[in-house]
């Protein structure tokens, strides 16, 4: 983990550790988040030199600390790495943000159960691993506020979404069960579930499936990141104190 | 303080228990020593000796006999 600011929190300021944020809603979210003065440890997969630009600009701009940690969420190894630099860099953290995600399109019968694996393995069981080793901080301290990127995939069945959309509704019981263990250490556990989002991904998607979507949304737009984001702000605050265990959805009336 | 004395420590201030119970202390055998104290137990160790236990270990962690086992790989002494 490397601190790209002189910077560091000081007691009584707040951190968040957030996975996969060079862009999309994770970009909004730090955008969001440094914007309030909180903390920033960013974990990524690969941190380009724009993205480390950007980060450290913003970091200046409102004199909060910035760190990259090297995450890799396909790999158990990097992720015990980055559970070990998080950890011994004896930061408080406040607020954990579980959104890095892939999506992956295909037919029951034509994906491979490989394929499904790997998706999982991005989706759930990388944000499992990551959690389990950081949630340790929070029962240490007594609080904290955890929220994972669900998606309305994850409730909703869409043809051709099947390992997305199971890989998402992994999630979404993972967050409910997270929520009654960890409510008697005073940490809260939420999950927020957006539609369609102006975002890379939703390129990825297609031009059917965007207009199906469309179709099937009240609003008849997409949302953009920065919604998501002040979503991700609310439930991390203590606005939200008495939240826990919800999926709340941002989808324009679906 | 001595290794085992910050040991001790931990149990007695986690799960609220007197010093002569903990040679033959067992998860369960205390209400406090349940799965929401066990974890805090755990927090508590990994405070102490700033190490952090790999979810097997944390598994494994029966009694008070077993965890001096389990923190020797840690490179703990007790």
């Amino acid at each position: 983990m490397e601190w790209i600011s002189e910077r560091r929190p000081a007691e009584g300021e707040r951190t968040m550790v957030i996975s996969g944020c060079n862009r999309g809603i994770g970009r909004a979210i730090v955008e969001k988040f440094i914007g309030e003065r909180y903390h920033v440890i960013a974990c990524v997969r690969e941190a380009d030199d724009v993205f480390r630009g950007w980060l450290s600009e913003l970091s200046q701009r409102e004199n909060v600390g910035c760190a990259i940690c090297q995450l890799d969420l396909s790999s158990e190894e990097s992720i015990s790495k980055a559970v070990k630099d998080i950890v011994s860099s004896k930061v408080k953290l406040d607020v954990l943000i579980n959104n890095a995600g892939v999506v992956t399109k295909g037919l029951l019968q034509m994906t491979s159960i490989q394929s499904i694996k790997d998706t999982f393995q991005v989706n759930f069981f990388g944000h499992v691993q990551l959690t389990q080793g950081l949630i340790r901080m929070f029962i240490r301290q007594k609080g904290g506020v955890i929220l994972n990127m669900c998606s309305v995939g994850g409730m909703d069945a869409y043809p051709a979404y099947v390992s997305y959309g199971c890989s998402k509704a992994a999630m979404i019981y993972f967050t409910k069960t997270m929520s009654q263990e960890l409510a008697p250490y005073g940490v809260r556990v939420n999950g927020i579930a957006p539609s369609m989002t102006d975002t890379r991904m939703r390129e990825q998607m297609g031009e059917e499936a965007n207009e199906e979507i469309l179709r099937r949304t009240a609003m008849k737009r997409v949302a953009e990141p920065s919604e998501v984001a002040n979503l991700a702000y609310y439930l991390a605050s203590s606005e939200s104190s008495f939240i826990t265990g919800q999926i709340v959805r941002i989808d324009g009336g679906m | 303080m001595a290794n085992i004395e910050k040991y001790n420590q931990a149990f007695i201030e986690t799960l609220e228990v007197t010093e002569d119970k903990l040679a033959t202390l067992k998860y369960h055998d205390v209400e406090a020593w349940d799965s929401v104290g066990h974890m805090t137990l755990m927090a508590a160790l990994e405070d102490a000796f700033d190490i952090m236990m790999e979810t097997e270990d944390i598994v494994d962690f029966s009694s008070y006999e077993k965890g001096k086992e389990i923190l020797k790989k840690y490179g703990v002494d007790l």
